[in-house]
């Protein structure tokens, strides 16, 4: 990595520690929310841009997440900081609960069986109103102010990426990518690679779990279409390919360009959102296979992982 | 609740007529998927076409939705062609996960056209209502016309596919394309001709829902979800299985119904998809390994 590279990050970071001292009770929703997608493309990217297992419904464990806080937080009073870990520790295990079976699924049958796992928690969602509401949906004590989610959202955002730090530099991300290329011959290496896939989802389950859980706490109402909606799951397959899959820093550049260019222009446009957002699929699939991040390692030469 | 010798008939009557439609768009995917190794999200989508333009020539023309058949499956037949060619084209030797997401792509910008150009009303072609009484039973008039369409244009597809030249064609590449292409078959052809045939069925399923179900720009999905179902059902590259799976969900999804809400009964197919891709992946009657 450049040498100019840390200490702008350190920078940036110390920044945005400081951020709400100064920031407006909108700016702080605005950037939380950055914070969000950031930390749920990157776990997208974790499981799909690392081993090639297209998840179509990981917005599950988002929803997973927020029901798992909501539920602790209205009926037993926990504390929300604790509750929402809860939330993603529940993904967690119920990512390594479905992985199980789904993982040894393919390519399409892996991308649509996920979809599906989705439906079914939503449903699941509506249809155990004792638990969780029903379609009428649960409400949260209201909060305050935005800070501490600001701060939480922060936090997770930085530690998934983190995360995938280690494990792309590490000899699990190496086996991992080794899976995307070639499973065949990554078996016959060796590799156990169900284990390997089941861990990298159960990683990639836990973030969105946790956001879940803040997202509802912040936004103080949860029902089953606001929290398992596929729209979710698109906006960050689109963050993670846009900014270049299978790297550290292509879903947060991703994540940041897009949800930058929404906030300011696509505000304008609110109909032309999702044919914005194909478009971009189709034009990244087609064109820069290896999204933004892609094209400047060409163009400066830098390694291929960052 | 009990279950009475005619309500269990009753059902496995509207099944059989559910799962002929299931077949039919499913024979569609299951085309494309055999043929060319990918699995097009677009399809339900292109379904959603096939309903609008159905619609539209009835709104402004008063045309028989039936007839309007006649011009939907030539329409998205090109539709799909020119999709085949323009983008599809450039990823069939691409990783899986590339033709998988561009076809998401595809299939989310369809989706956004259709709410711009025709918003996003719930909208219904009021042709044909009422039922046919038959003894005990009780048949809603569309859904048995629009059985014997889906059942007539199946059997064509399989007589095209069986007997002509070009339908041999399909099926070769569709077992193996290098073979094939050493035996002379314009393999780029081919797949120009089999996504369009794709999306001719999807356009006929979409015609024949029209006058069932209301029209709108999302219905797609669900479409695309539960072909890939039947096809799973079906095993892959099997297109006489994809008929059998095609009935089983619609026979599953009825008998169910009698059991379940409407809207946990929506879950069942996911439930059904699962469930089959994990206990038998290569279909019920066997098909290509995966």
């Amino acid at each position: 990595m450049r040498r100019w590279f840390p200490p702008v990050l350190v920078a940036a970071l110390a920044l945005l520690s400081v951020y709400p001292l100064v920031a407006t009770g909108y700016g702080i929703r605005v950037m939380l929310q950055l914070f969000m997608w950031i930390a749920l493309a990157q776990s997208w990217n974790l499981i799909s841009g690392l081993t090639g297992y297209v998840s179509f419904g990981h917005v599950a464990f988002f929803g997973m997440g927020a029901y798992t806080a909501a539920i602790l937080i209205t009926r037993t009073g926990w504390p929300w900081p604790a509750a929402c870990l809860a939330g993603g520790i529940t993904a967690m295990a119920f990512a390594l609960l479905v992985g199980w079976p789904c993982l040894r699924l393919k390519g399409p049958y892996f991308a649509i069986a996920m979809l599906g796992m989705n439906e079914v928690l939503r449903v699941a969602a509506s249809y155990f109103e004792g638990l969780t509401g029903g379609g009428s949906g649960l409400s949260l004590p209201t909060m305050h102010t935005s800070v501490p989610i600001y701060y939480g959202m922060g936090l997770v955002a930085v530690l998934v990426t983190a995360l995938t730090y280690l494990i792309i530099t590490s000899r699990f991300g190496l086996r991992l990518m080794t899976i995307r290329e070639d499973e065949v011959a990554a078996e016959a290496m060796g590799i156990d690679t169900l284990r390997y896939k089941l861990y990298a989802f159960g990683l990639s389950a836990v973030a969105p779990g946790i956001v879940g859980g803040l997202a509802a706490r912040d936004q103080g109402y949860i029902e089953p279409i606001s929290v398992f909606p596929l729209t979710t799951t698109i906006t960050m397959i689109v963050m993670a390919l846009f900014g270049g899959k299978g790297t550290i820093w292509g879903p947060v550049l991703g994540a940041t360009l897009l949800f930058g260019v929404q906030e300011v222009v696509w505000a304008k446009f609110i109909y032309l959102h999702q044919l914005l957002f194909g478009a971009i699929i189709v034009a990244v699939v087609l064109l820069m296979p290896r999204g933004i991040l892609g094209v400047l390692q060409q163009r400066y030469g830098l390694p291929r992982t960052i | 609740m009990t279950v009475t010798p005619t309500m269990l008939g009753q059902v496995i009557i509207s099944g059989l007529l559910a799962g002929s439609l299931y077949a039919l768009v499913a024979l569609g995917l299951g085309l494309i998927f055999g043929v060319m190794r990918v699995l097009n999200v677009a399809h339900g989508p292109l379904l959603m076409l096939g309903a609008y333009t159905t619609f539209w020539l009835f709104r402004w023309f008063g045309l028989n939705p039936y007839l309007s058949l006649v011009l939907s499956m030539p329409l998205l037949f090109a539709v799909g062609a020119v999709l085949e060619r323009a983008l599809v084209r450039r990823v069939v030797d691409a990783p899986e996960l590339s033709s998988l997401l561009l076809t998401f792509g595809v299939a989310i910008a369809l989706v956004n056209l259709a709410q711009l150009a025709f918003t996003s009303d719930l909208r219904s072609v009021e042709y044909l209502t009422g039922s046919f009484l038959l003894g005990p039973f009780a048949f809603s008039k569309s859904r048995v016309i629009a059985c014997a369409f889906a059942v007539g244009i199946t059997a064509g597809a399989f007589a095209f596919l069986q007997r002509t030249r070009l339908g041999k064609a399909i099926r070769a590449v569709s077992q193996s394309r290098d073979v094939a292409q050493v035996c002379g078959i314009d393999v780029e052809r081919i797949h120009l001709i089999a996504f369009g045939i794709a999306s001719a069925l999807a356009a006929a399923g979409g015609s024949l829902v029209a006058v069932m179900v209301a029209i709108q720009p999302d219905m797609g999905g669900i479409y695309t979800f539960k072909s890939f179902l039947v096809i799973v059902l079906g095993g892959v590259g099997n297109y006489p299985g994809a008929l059998l799976g095609g009935l089983l969900l619609g026979l599953v999804e009825q008998l169910s119904s009698l059991f379940l809400t409407t809207q946990v009964n929506e879950a069942v197919a996911y439930v059904l998809l699962i469930l089959a891709l994990l206990i038998r992946p290569s279909g019920l009657l066997g098909g290509r390994a995966t």
